[in-house]
This record gives C-alpha cells, structure tokens and sequence, in this order.
C-alpha cells in the first residue's frame, strides 16, 4: 500500500451554527477498502461530499488522489462517487445512461459496463425508474465504475436493498476490487456488510474521528477485560478504557493497549470482534456528547 | 455534454415546438383575414366617403363577435409563451436535478460544474431566443392590421406583444426561471416564483415605469373646447395626462371650488336650476367666446397634455427590451454564483 489516496487534516462543515463534521482527520491508504461507520448524522456524507468536492469545507483541509477536491474535471475523472439516494435520471434507460457516461468524460469504458450490465440481467432499454432497487444500484455502481476511478466513494449504497440486493451489490463491488487499482471508502451503518468487503475502518460519531485504521490493527490494539467492578478505576497508564459495562460486582471493559504494555492479573482478556469496538466507539462518542 | 441536454430535454422542446404550431395556425389565417378586411375597408371608403369614413375605420373592422375573442386570443398567446418558455424549460431544466438528486450524479462525472451550467443555460436561453423571435414575427405580422387602425402601440396588450418585447421576455423569464431553481431547488417553488415576477413585471411596467423612459412633450391650451385637442397628434402619440391647472401650474380636479369667486358667480348663473354640473347657457361673452372660459383663462387656468409621440415607439422597445436584458444578465450571473458557490 504505501501511498495515501486520502488525507484530511482538521476538516470541518459547518451549517449554520451546527458542526456536520468537526476536525475530522483520517487518513485512507491506496488500494485499502475503507468502510466508513458511525450512526446517523455522524457526519459520513458530509465527509464524502467533501471529498468528491459537491460541497466545500468550513475548515481544515483534504487531499484526495493528491489533490484539493474541485469541481473540476481533471479532479473528477478519477473519482467514482454514488451518492447515498443513488440518483438516476428515472425517465432514460441504461443505455442513455451509458451514452451520457461517454459524452460526460473523457475516459469511459464502454463495453465494461454493457457487458457488466448483460451479466446482471439488466434491461439497457428500460426507464430506469421502473427498475428494481437492487438493479438501479448495480447500474449506478456500474457507471461508477466504468470511469475507471482510482477512488471509489460510496454513501450507504446497500442501505435500501433487500438482503439478496445487498449481497450481489457487494460482490460485484469484491470483483471490481479484486481487479485492482482501486481504492474504496464506502459508509453504512450495517457492520456486517462492511466486515466482509473492508481491510480499513474510519468511526465517525458526534461529527468526530473516534478511530481511523486497519482493521488488522485495531484488532490488534484492543482487548476485552473482564474483571471485578472494584479494579476499574484501577488499570496501568497506556491502557484506555473506550467502554464499559458492568454489572454490580463485574465490569466489561474494551481497552486501547498501547504496544508492549502487560495488563494485571486481574482482569481476565478477551479478543474482542471489530463489531464490537466499533460500537464501544460509537457508545463512547454518545456518553461524550450527553456529558 | 450537448447531446446529453438535448436527450434529457428533447420531449419539452418538442412541446414547445407543437405549442408554437398551435399559435401559429391561430394567426396566420386570422392575421390574412384581418388584412383583407382593411384593404376592402379602404376600398369601400374610397368609393362611397358618404358611408364610410376612411378616418375612422376601426369602427367598420373587427365587429364580428369572434374578433373580440381572436384578437384575445392572439394577445394570450403572445404574452403566454415566452412565459410558458420560462416557466417550463427556465425551470424544470436545474430544479429538478436538484429535486431527484441528479445533480450529484451529473456534477461527479468528468465535466465541471461550470460548463455543466454553461451548457445547459446556453440550450434554455439559445432556445427561448428563437422561441421569442417566432413568436415576435407571427404577432407583429398580425398586429399590423390593427396598428394601422387603432394607431397607439404603446400601451399594455400591443406593445408587448410586438416588436423585441417577446424576444426580451422570453429570454428574461427563462433565466429567471433558472435563478429561481438555483435559489430554491424545488420546481413548483421556483414556477411559483417566476410567475410572480411576471406578474409583477406587466403590472408595473406599462403604468409605472414605461411613461417615464423619456420626457414627454408637454402642450399648452387655454380653456375651451378643442383648442388641446388640436395640438395632440392624432397618429399614434401615448397620451399620459389632460390636465387643467391654475396659474401655479398646479392640476385641478373640479374647477369650480378653486376657480377665483367673479368666475365662480359666473358658473352658477349659467347653472340651469336643479341639475348638477355645468350647463352653459351663459350669454356668449362679446369675442364670441364662452365667458366661463374667458374669466379662467384671464385668471390664468389653462390646459395642458403629456404625450409620448408616435416616432419614440423603437426608442421605447429599445429602452424597455434593454432594461430587461439586462435583468436577464444579472439574473445569469446570479444562477452562475448559487450553482457554483453553494454545495450539492
């Protein structure tokens, strides 16, 4: 991997007096899937329409593909981007579509996607508005797709498909990935779908970056400690609590160690799933912002 | 870029296109009809002068009980369709990409927001250009008839429906129509808005700001029958104001309350008792002269008259088609600002 598709340093968007997204800094390695997590109004649409440059920031800055968002072709034609109610224009058919995505830049693959499309079983001549959700997702992913981006963004693509929808959406988005050169950062709030499809994870809650990393390593980073209420307050220096649970005389912690760090015998480890530090993310961020 | 404005928009244009048959079916029979009627009216008043007038041949054209309704029809038309072109291709074209989201898929291909925009404006006001032209041509064909006879194209129902006007309107409320949808991103909203402003523009315009483009020539009569009559040209002149005013200069609605007393006692003995007004019956004064008229113009009451005259017309249809042009490139720059400037 080495290079970074994706570096934002302070970003913010403002609206009015409420804050989207505050000082949001991720950081997306090249050829990584990134899966962008966090509840509703956390800010990920906003952090991708900054990105793709639809919307402009307040603060802070982001380099994408080595360059300032813009609306600008030359920082457009390599960026794919499906926004989260996957617009078509409902009245044309695929094949329009088709004909627009090679009137509208420069490099266009054609047959990939007519070919992509007759796989799917996708009608060309049909509005696409009479199509199903799961087929209007794969055409939109299939433009998308078809402009040979090096960055894929992706707003909640799979959020309104059936369960078989979502699966042939994710797999055709495998294969695109599995193909190569391709760097995806795509936002859900279904952990599952983006458990099996991403390599990266970024948490956003509260308008903040609560985690941005590999999901290696953040697997690697925390632990699950089960241990007596009493001991809770009482954990080493480089170990920090995200989240607790407890009963009354037992605590649930998950913990960032930091590397190297031996914990105390008492409290017994647990590897936890990437599940599961997510929401200890997510949690930490709501009692955070109801403190 | 240009095929794909044309496949989204091809069906508007196209109704357009039936909408201008339409009107035209209306007025190129009609306007040949009108036509031939005045040219057998001024056949006829040639011939027979002590049946016809050849002065006053509006009289003797457009009688018929369908006129009325042709020559409405013709002015809805004329007024209606450089509108419609703004509501229906100024709007629809921006604020339903807003309202189905499609803008973000067209401004993430590989076109910049800008010429995305530029196209689009340069079809919708390209188009409403040539719309306005052909209207313009078919309207001011059929109104030569009546301006021959009826003379006055200043005022509200010709001229706007002749001449650059259609054109300026056509354009006008087009990219208002686009301003609109830049500003609110829903259609309905901005065709509600548009219209407003057309409203607004034909109920100010003709009364209020029209008059004033350039200063009219002003006439001066003393009292008496016909003396300003006789100053104001009869070939088409816009008449804004008949006034008798005092010696100050100052317009006087009902002469008798400021008329000095010694032509006040003259008033009410010419006053035929038991009816209201005045009812001369005064002795002729010793010039012939009716001796009311005689004491107010010793007390310094004359008459006067505002004219615009009939040669101004082009000036005017230069001035008020300028005015709004140049509405319409504010407008456009507006729309460039809040499609570039705000965000999806």
């Amino acid at each position: 991997m080495g290079e970074t598709a994706i570096q934002t340093n302070g970003l913010g968007k403002r609206y009015g007096s409420f804050w989207a997204l505050e000082n949001c800094n991720v950081s997306v390695p090249e050829g990584s899937v990134s899966a962008l997590v966090g509840p509703n109004g956390a800010g990920k649409s906003t952090l991708l329409k900054l990105l793709v440059g639809l919307s402009s920031a307040s603060t802070g800055e982001g380099e994408v593909l080595g360059k300032t968002p813009a609306q600008h072709e030359d920082f457009l034609s390599e960026i794919g981007y499906l926004a989260q109610e996957i617009p078509l224009y409902k009245t044309l058919n695929a094949a329009d579509h088709i004909k627009m995505g090679k009137h509208l830049n420069k490099r266009f693959d054609e047959a990939f996607i007519r070919k992509r499309l007759t796989e799917l079983d996708i009608p060309l001549d049909r509005a696409v508005g009479k199509l199903s959700g799961g087929q209007r997702a794969q055409v939109a992913l299939a433009l998308a797709l078809a402009k040979k981006p090096k960055l894929l963004l992706l707003d909640e693509p799979v959020a309104a498909l059936d369960p078989l929808a979502r699966h042939d959406f994710l797999s055709s988005l495998a294969q695109a990935v599995a193909d190569g050169g391709l760097t995806v950062v795509m936002s859900s709030h279904l952990l599952a779908d983006l458990e099996r499809v991403s390599d990266h994870v970024i948490v956003l809650a509260a308008g903040k970056t609560q985690l941005c990393d590999d999901i290696e390593t953040v697997l690697k980073e925390h632990t699950l400690l089960v241990g007596p209420r009493t001991e809770s307050k009482k954990l080493p220096e480089g170990v920090s609590v995200i989240h607790e649970t407890s009963t009354a005389k037992q605590s649930t912690l998950l913990v960032r160690v930091d590397k190297g760090m031996k914990l105390p015998g008492t409290w017994q480890p647990h590897e936890p799933n990437i599940e599961e530090i997510i929401l200890a993310y997510m949690g930490q961020a709501k009692e955070g912002g109801a403190r | 870029m240009n095929w794909f404005v044309w496949r989204q928009h091809r069906k508007q244009f196209l109704v357009f296109g039936i909408l201008l048959a339409v009107f035209a079916a209306l007025l190129i029979p009609t306007g040949n009809h009108y036509w031939h009627l005045y040219q057998q009216a001024l056949v006829n008043c040639a011939q027979h002068p002590a049946v016809y007038s050849c002065s006053d041949l509006s009289d003797t054209l457009f009688t018929a009980p369908s006129d009325g309704l042709i020559r409405i029809g013709e002015v809805l038309g004329t007024f209606g369709l450089p509108l419609l072109v703004g509501l229906f291709i100024g709007s629809p074209l921006l604020a339903k990409e807003y309202e189905e989201g499609t803008n973000k898929l067209a401004w993430t291909q590989s076109v910049s927001r800008r010429k995305w925009l530029t196209t689009k404006l340069a079809w919708a006001l390209g188009f409403a250009l040539l719309y306005g032209i052909a209207v313009t041509l078919l309207a001011t064909w059929w109104s030569r008839t009546i301006n021959t006879v009826a003379l006055n194209r200043f005022v509200q129902g010709h001229f706007e429906t002749q001449g650059l006007m259609p054109v300026a309107y056509s354009v006008f409320f087009t990219a208002v129509g686009f301003m609109m949808s830049a500003w609110f991103r829903k259609t309905l909203l901005a065709l509600a808005i548009t219209f407003g402003v057309f409203v607004l523009c034909m109920a100010s315009f003709a009364n209020w700001v029209r008059p004033h483009y350039m200063t009219p020539v002003t006439v001066t009569a003393p009292m008496g029958p016909n003396d300003l009559e006789g100053k104001i040209p009869t070939n088409g002149a816009w008449v804004l104001s008949r006034n008798i005013v005092d010696k100050n200069g100052k317009a006087i609605g009902d002469i008798f309350p400021s008329a000095p007393s010694q032509c006040q006692q003259i008033i009410q003995q010419a006053e035929v008792p038991g009816s209201h007004g005045h009812a001369f019956k005064a002795a002729p004064s010793p010039n012939g002269g009716d001796p009311i008229d005689d004491c107010l113009n010793k007390a310094g009451f004359h008459q006067i008259a505002k004219y615009q005259p009939a040669y101004r017309y082009w000036d005017f249809q230069r001035i008020e088609a300028g005015i709004y042009l140049g509405a319409t490139a504010v407008a456009v720059a507006a729309t460039y600002l809040l499609v570039l400037k705000r965000d999806a």
